[in-house]
């Protein structure tokens, strides 16, 4: 674990320039990730399958162009940014509401799992001495370092009163740009997001390429065709049990079973335990 | 009929039996007669309700116009070292009195079953079937028991006489009245299904998860937001498990006797049991237990279905003690005095919503439960269990296009195809115990569960990728063994063993 002053050489100038950046900070990884090109990719932690894997794919995109994936490691869409840098092969940064210690010593669930892979690749950073615990205000603050890290700033998927609009709100305040992914009308979880895009705060993003030409990477970038596969296309927003593949895909039920437990086998689809299966890729 | 003090006194010996578990033991109620003070004890590890009979037997000899002897009066249960509980006895030291006082003339050569009431009266006792059946096997033919219980002694195959009070069973005894036994009750009749399957719009594949559990005997668990009808789902098994044979109806009835479940003028069961406990049910309620051990819902639903609706809800305490007699087809109740055995074999069927508030994977509503929230709600259910879960299927909310174009089978349909692959299965694994393909052994799975070329295709593939463990190898197979059994295919095929995978929904 290091610990930056602001006047060490070592502080991210991402933060340096800003009124608010915090006097001290605590970096548990490598702090070259905090240096790189990146992206803040912030949301619901009440995702829909639809933000998880539009979450997952930026993610992917920004792994494979050498971007860096700054988020909060939260729950929801924050996890399924992270992972999805991991699972990319790239760099990703989680940027803490309380200090490192005690955040490693309640992490509980399918993040904990995350965790070492987050330190591995990139870095935890913290402006709270341990051990400080969490509080409301100390998410507010920690956002601003979330928007403050990133080239540009990314909202997938926010309710009315999600916490990932304070993100958008200070990125704008200090002149990062601001992209929100479209969701369906009616969607509980993307109507913060939408309501961005109405007023003219954010940029529609519509797809990975656009995410990346916002922050000036030209690197390769992976190609995101349409799948071929008519099962592997029906589970693309989110997990779905036997009946429902065979209603969205239009596959008959005898062909869909063989076809299904090829892919079970071949592990491009999990079985989630209650009857539906994911995608794994 | 006056006591004149005789000389000699004479020790009178009735049959009775006791119980523990649904294992009887026969026990010879000796009563002497001699001179002293006047005294009544029992003696022979009587349990409180035993030990109380002593004022019921002295006021019903007294208000059924016998004479109570003045003298020295101790009731023996032999044998002696055996715990014995229940106030079945009553009848049998009644009857011992009045036969070492002479008052009943003649020796008594049948089993003796029943509480008295103070006025003379002789009331139903429970676990008559079980005892019946045990004393049968001891050499016993005659039953003299209380009238609402006789057909029960006679279903187990007893010349069982029904008494109204003790008078009459002293006249029938004596051979004053001679009462004629008991019918034979009418036996299983075809059960009424509460839901048909026809009623049930869409969900094909839960539908053939529901037969495969049935004609198999696989446990299945469906997960769905709530309304989609998994509970209709559920309560449409009945209607499709096959008939209730006659042996395992009298094991089943000899359950439901001891634990007083039964209708006194149909002691047989007629359909396979459906057990479905509330959530709230203490592990005591659902393996039984207590001390005599009473049978739980395991139990109850011997030879039938055992339905955990809302199965997170369930303590994990109360889930866990389910393993052994799912994994046994059995419950051991173990308490100082002794352990009570009760079958349990059982297909478990499950139903649980997808998370905490129901709405998961739910078009209709969104769900607003933390992705953690979730999980914890998942990692409620044990492992083991999980482990032991063969079917898994989602129950969506079906929009009403879909409710109206899938074909509809009814259950009487459905039915046939079970009923034949149970047959499949019995001429294939003979043996004593009748037993389905999800107690299939090791060795039986690689005897019958041969797959076609494409299937050990399929299967080596599955192997080689490791991501399934060797029981989950044996569970599918298992599975497959079904679905081939319900398409009447010797051999099972890549499409079987696909679906069971499927199905299996886990490593």
């Amino acid at each position: 674990m290091i610990e930056l002053a602001r006047d060490d050489p070592r502080y991210p100038p991402s933060l340096r320039g800003l009124a608010t950046a915090p006097e001290r900070i605590w970096i548990d990884g490598d702090p070259t990730a905090l240096d790189a090109t990146a992206v803040s990719i912030v949301g619901t932690r009440r995702m829909t399958g639809y933000g998880e894997r539009v979450a997952r794919e930026l993610a992917m995109a920004c792994a494979a162009g050498g971007v860096v994936v700054v988020s909060g490691f939260a729950q929801g869409i924050d996890s399924a940014a992270h992972r999805g840098a991991l699972d990319g092969g790239g760099r990703t940064v989680a940027v803490l509401g309380e200090s490192i210690a005690t955040f490693v010593a309640t992490l509980s669930g399918r993040r904990r799992a995350l965790l070492p892979r987050v330190r591995a690749s990139g870095a935890l950073l913290s402006e709270f001495a341990a051990p400080f615990t969490p509080k409301p205000w100390t998410f507010a603050q920690r956002n601003a370092t979330i928007a403050a890290l990133g080239n540009v700033t990314v909202v997938v998927e926010a309710g009315d009163r999600s916490g990932a609009l304070i993100t958008a709100e200070d990125a704008r305040r200090i002149g990062r740009r601001v992209l929100a992914v479209p969701g369906p009308l009616g969607s509980v979880a993307s109507v913060g997001t939408n309501a961005l895009i109405a007023q003219g705060l954010a940029t529609a993003l519509v797809s990975a390429d656009q995410l990346l030409r916002a922050v000036g990477s030209c690197a390769s970038r992976r190609q995101t065709g349409a799948d071929p596969d008519p099962v592997l296309l029906a589970l693309r927003d989110g997990p779905l049990g036997f009946d429902e593949i065979a209603v969205r895909s239009r596959v008959t039920r005898d062909v869909l079973r063989s076809r299904l437990a090829t892919l079970l086998v071949r592990g491009s689809v999990v079985p989630l335990g209650d009857g539906r299966f994911r995608r794994t890729a | 009929m006056a006591v004149d003090a005789p000389a000699r006194t004479t020790v009178a010996r009735i049959a009775s039996c006791a119980l523990w578990g649904l294992e009887a033991a026969l026990v010879t109620v000796e009563v002497d007669v001699a001179n002293g003070l006047p005294h009544f004890s029992v003696v022979g590890l009587p349990d409180t309700a035993i030990s109380e009979a002593r004022e019921r037997v002295r006021a019903a000899i007294r208000n059924s116009g016998f004479e109570f002897p003045l003298r020295r009066v101790v009731a023996n249960l032999a044998p002696a070292e055996r715990k014995k509980e229940g106030s079945g006895f009553d009848l049998a030291i009644a009857l011992g009195v009045l036969r070492a006082t002479g008052q009943l003339a003649a020796d008594v050569p049948s089993l003796c079953l029943g509480e008295l009431a103070l006025d003379g009266g002789v009331r139903a006792v429970r676990g008559v079937m079980p005892r019946v059946r045990g004393a049968l096997g001891r050499g016993v033919t005659a039953v003299v028991c209380a009238e609402e219980n006789a057909p029960e002694a006679a279903a187990a195959g007893a010349h069982a006489v029904g008494v109204r009070t003790l008078r009459e069973a002293v006249a029938h005894l004596s051979g004053q009245a001679v009462r004629p036994p008991a019918a034979i009750p009418p036996p299983a009749a075809m059960p009424r299904a509460s839901v048909d399957l026809a009623d049930i719009s869409g969900h094909e594949t839960p539908k053939r998860a529901l037969e495969i559990a049935a004609a198999g005997g696989h446990s299945l668990l469906m997960v769905g937001p709530p309304g989609t009808g998994k509970t209709l789902l559920a309560r449409a098994l009945p209607g499709i498990l096959p008939p209730l044979d006659p042996d395992e109806a009298v094991v089943a009835s000899a359950i439901h006797s001891v634990a007083g479940l039964v209708d006194p003028a149909r002691p047989l069961l007629e359909a396979r049991p459906f057990r479905a406990p509330h959530h709230t049910a203490s592990h005591l309620a659902l393996v039984g237990g207590g001390s005599p051990p009473r049978p739980g819902e395991v139990s109850l639903a011997h030879a039938g279905a055992l339905f955990l609706d809302e199965l997170p809800e369930f303590s994990r305490h109360v889930l866990d003690t389910l393993r052994e007699p799912l994994e046994e087809g059995s419950i051991t109740l173990s308490r100082a005095a002794a352990a009570a055995t009760y079958p349990a074999r059982v297909t478990l069927i499950a139903a649980m919503n997808p998370c905490p508030c129901g709405h998961a994977g739910d078009p209709a509503a969104p769900c607003t439960c933390l992705p953690d929230a979730i999980e914890r709600y998942h990692a409620r259910l044990s492992g083991p269990l999980m482990d032991r879960i063969d079917l898994r299927t989602h129950v969506p909310r079906l929009a009403y296009d879909d409710l109206r174009r899938e074909g509809r089978e009814s259950s009487h349909v459905v039915r046939e195809r079970v009923v034949a692959a149970r047959e499949r299965m019995r001429r294939r694994m003979s043996g004593a115990c009748r037993r389905t393909n999800a107690e299939m052994t090791v060795a039986e799975i690689r005897a019958h569960s041969r797959l076609d070329e494409d299937g050990e295709k399929l299967m080596s593939e599955a192997m080689r990728s490791r991501r399934l463990s060797a029981r989950g190898v044996h569970r599918a197979l298992r599975v497959a063994r079904t679905i081939a059994d319900l398409a009447e295919r010797e051999r099972v095929s890549a499409e079987d063993l696909a679906f069971a995978l499927l199905l299996r929904g886990a490593a």
